[in-house]
């Protein structure tokens, strides 16, 4: 009885994780979607996201419920920024305009994260909210996590429901598809390219001001956000947003249970055998579709 | 006979211009040998050059930047009190930017170059471990602030050990749980150097202290869920969980240990609740949680509350046990060039070899590999959003409260 329960908890905990880590993809994965663009600065929108959700804890005691609303508006305007300064002044068609376009990130991403080295130094930094457990019989449930993993499914949903219901969201599918169907048609996709990188950039704020409860960031570790993101959606399908839902589930399971049951420095090399292992069988990612990459 | 020689190699008579400036070429070199080697010499009136590598940016400055501050009071002080052998004392200092690569070209830079008469290590262990083939091939006397063993271990005999050493971070904490009764212990090990070599010392003085180790665990630095961990730690019903940790990972434990209501009658690490940051993360979590530092600043080490006073009014804010290990290192370096009577490298590490003195640090006081056996570490508990000594009672500033409360 008393294994059960930990199982159940170990699989209770490995779902909510993996909604941690699918927020923290989420904004990666639109913008891969539509554009086909990597935005390798995305790990470090989300550490400066919750850097900043630090100092408005340090400064008013403000928690994230206040923190993510900000920060998300904050980095809509960077991605708007970053997408009007940078991004549509390059020729960003073809292999070639792939390459162009993560360079351009990665520049960015390392300009950031020095940025906020000056502002905010070296040290890990964390804010005490959401600390308590919430009794499930005899589980205790971390609320941080269920928090984190609530609102991951939430945007989720609501980014998926945008994509198919709405006609914004019909038209950046269509972009997504055949950006020269699209402009033929008479979408002016440009626009909807600058409107997807800037939610992608709000998403990745929502996340950093949230996750920062749980997982204490640097000014410096964006670099080792943004992999472990692309991993995810890369396991899903590139751009594939069930497929990420999927992988994130099937990556914070995995990662619980086999810290559990074969050690934690296990837990680590397990993820990335899956990976690998889905990269040999299906180079697409688990929904992806073929040839996308 | 060269490997690679060309069968049909065109072979020309130098020109009398290549000639010529051939020779301008050998004259300036001549030339600039000489200048520098009249830098290089000991004039008494020039200072004494001591030459480091600091990480004044990127990630790992922070804490880098306190040993930089420290080394640059110390060195203050040194001239305040009439300086080195009659000579004022001057610091020669570049930015590694935590890069161990780095640091090793800037020592040869150092040593070469600007043939500085003095040597201090750089802030980290893993930077020292790489400088120091070279410190030994060029013989000069180094002391580091790096707490791992292994550059002492006898190999770099130039190099001496100027900060606690990591199997004796702990030793307090199983001193405090000894006495209180406490028989079993969890340790929870990030898969690094320095927290694998500090579990080690942990589970020697447990041995010697009839405490049992009935759950280890090493995990990856970039965990980010301590769940698992923490709840299996938990299962084996332990006295004391203890984790050889670092900040974020210190910080990763006791959130899951609080969210699981995993409970032990002691929590204690060895980096984490030293940074004011655990506080600030944690909140009232911190509470109650033990941690090691190797300084404090109401210890009653010789000169240590001047020392505060002046880093205060130097600096701005108030020094951390970095600080003070940089500080107390400009100390033994003055001491030992004081006994050595000279700038001779040799006579200089047998000096520190030789060392018994009184730092703010505490006692610096070697073995004959140049491992550090005077200093100490001690224990501090978070009381009230605040961290407050507690062993040992001699030097503590309040009662340590234990057993830690269920959450």
């Amino acid at each position: 009885m008393l294994q059960l329960q930990t199982y159940l908890l170990l699989l209770l905990t490995g779902i909510m994780w993996g909604g941690v880590y699918l927020l923290m993809a989420l904004g990666l994965n639109l913008i891969y979607g539509v554009m086909k663009v990597v935005n390798l600065a995305h790990g470090d929108f989300i550490v400066v996201a919750g850097l900043l959700a630090v100092t408005l804890y340090g400064a008013f005691q403000a928690g994230p419920v206040l923190a993510i609303p900000l920060a998300a508006l904050l980095f809509l305007l960077v991605g708007l920024a970053v997408y009007r300064g940078l991004l549509a002044r390059v020729d960003t068609a073809g292999p070639q305009g792939e390459l162009r376009t993560l360079l351009i990130t990665f520049g960015l991403s390392s300009i950031i994260s020095n940025i906020a080295l000056l502002i905010w130094g070296g040290q890990y930094q964390s804010v005490p909210f959401f600390q308590s457990s919430v009794r499930l019989g005899s589980l205790f449930l971390p609320e941080s996590l269920i928090i984190s993993s609530l609102v991951a499914f939430v945007l989720a949903f609501a980014v998926q429901f945008w994509l198919i219901r709405t006609r914004w969201g019909r038209l950046v599918r269509a972009t997504a598809q055949s950006e020269l169907g699209a402009a033929s048609c008479g979408l002016n996709t440009s626009r909807i390219r600058l409107l997807t990188f800037a939610l992608g950039a709000a998403l990745a704020g929502a996340a950093g001001a949230l996750t920062v409860v749980l997982i204490p960031v640097q000014a410096a570790s964006g670099g080792f956000v943004t992999v472990q993101a692309f991993t995810l959606i890369a396991l899903g399908g590139l751009g594939n947003y069930l497929g990420a839902l999927l992988a994130a589930i099937l990556l914070g399971v995995i990662e619980v249970s086999s810290s559990y049951f074969l050690g934690a420095s296990a837990a680590s090399a397990m993820i990335y055998l899956i990976f690998i292992l889905v990269l040999i069988v299906r180079p697409q990612g688990l929904l992806g579709q073929r040839g996308r990459i | 006979m060269a490997l690679f020689q060309r069968p049909h190699a065109p072979h020309r008579p130098l020109s009398r211009g290549h000639l010529i400036i051939a020779c301008l070429l050998l004259m300036a070199l001549a030339l600039s040998a000489c200048a520098s080697s009249n830098a290089g010499g000991a004039s008494s009136s020039e200072p004494i050059r001591i030459g480091f590598s600091i990480t004044e940016t990127g990630p790992q400055s922070a804490p880098a930047k306190f040993d930089l501050q420290g080394y640059q009071l110390g060195a203050e002080a040194i001239n305040a009190q009439g300086g080195l052998l009659g000579r004022k004392v001057q610091l020669v200092y570049y930015d590694d930017q935590g890069s161990a690569s780095t640091a090793v070209q800037l020592y040869q830079r150092l040593i070469t170059t600007d043939k500085v008469d003095l040597l201090v290590g750089p802030y980290q262990t893993d930077l020292t471990s790489a400088i120091a083939p070279l410190v030994t091939r060029y013989k000069m006397a180094m002391p580091a602030m790096a707490a791992n063993l292994e550059p002492f271990s006898g190999r770099y005999p130039y190099l001496v050990q100027s900060i606690t050493q990591t199997p004796r971070y702990m030793i307090p904490v199983i001193d405090l749980a000894a006495t209180k009764g406490y028989k079993t212990l969890a340790l929870l090990i990030q898969d690094t150097a320095f927290p694998r070599e500090l579990a080690q010392g942990i589970k020697q003085e447990a041995a010697a202290r009839d405490i049992r180790v009935v759950f280890e665990a090493t995990y990856p630095a970039d965990t980010n869920d301590f769940t698992a961990l923490v709840l299996k730690a938990g299962a084996a019903k332990p006295d004391m969980i203890i984790g050889a940790t670092y900040l974020a990972d210190a910080e990763g434990i006791i959130r899951a240990a609080r969210a699981s209501n995993v409970n032990a009658k002691l929590f204690a690490f060895s980096i984490g609740p030293v940074e004011p940051e655990f506080g600030s993360a944690l909140g009232s979590a911190a509470n109650g949680i033990l941690g090691t530092t190797l300084w404090f600043p109401t210890l009653k080490t010789a000169g240590n509350a001047e020392f505060v006073k002046n880093f205060r009014a130097r600096f701005g804010r108030d020094p951390d046990y970095h600080a003070a290990m940089a500080y107390a290192t400009m100390q033994a370096l003055a001491a030992a060039v004081k006994m050595a009577g000279s700038l001779d490298q040799t006579k200089i590490r047998d000096a520190y070899l030789k060392l018994d003195l009184q730092t703010v640090a505490g006692e610096f006081k070697l073995n004959s590999l140049g491992q550090q056996l005077g200093y100490q570490s001690y224990v501090l508990q978070w009381q009230n959003g605040r961290q407050e000594l507690v062993w040992p009672p001699e030097v503590a500033t309040s009662t340590v409260q234990l057993p830690h409360p269920n959450w």
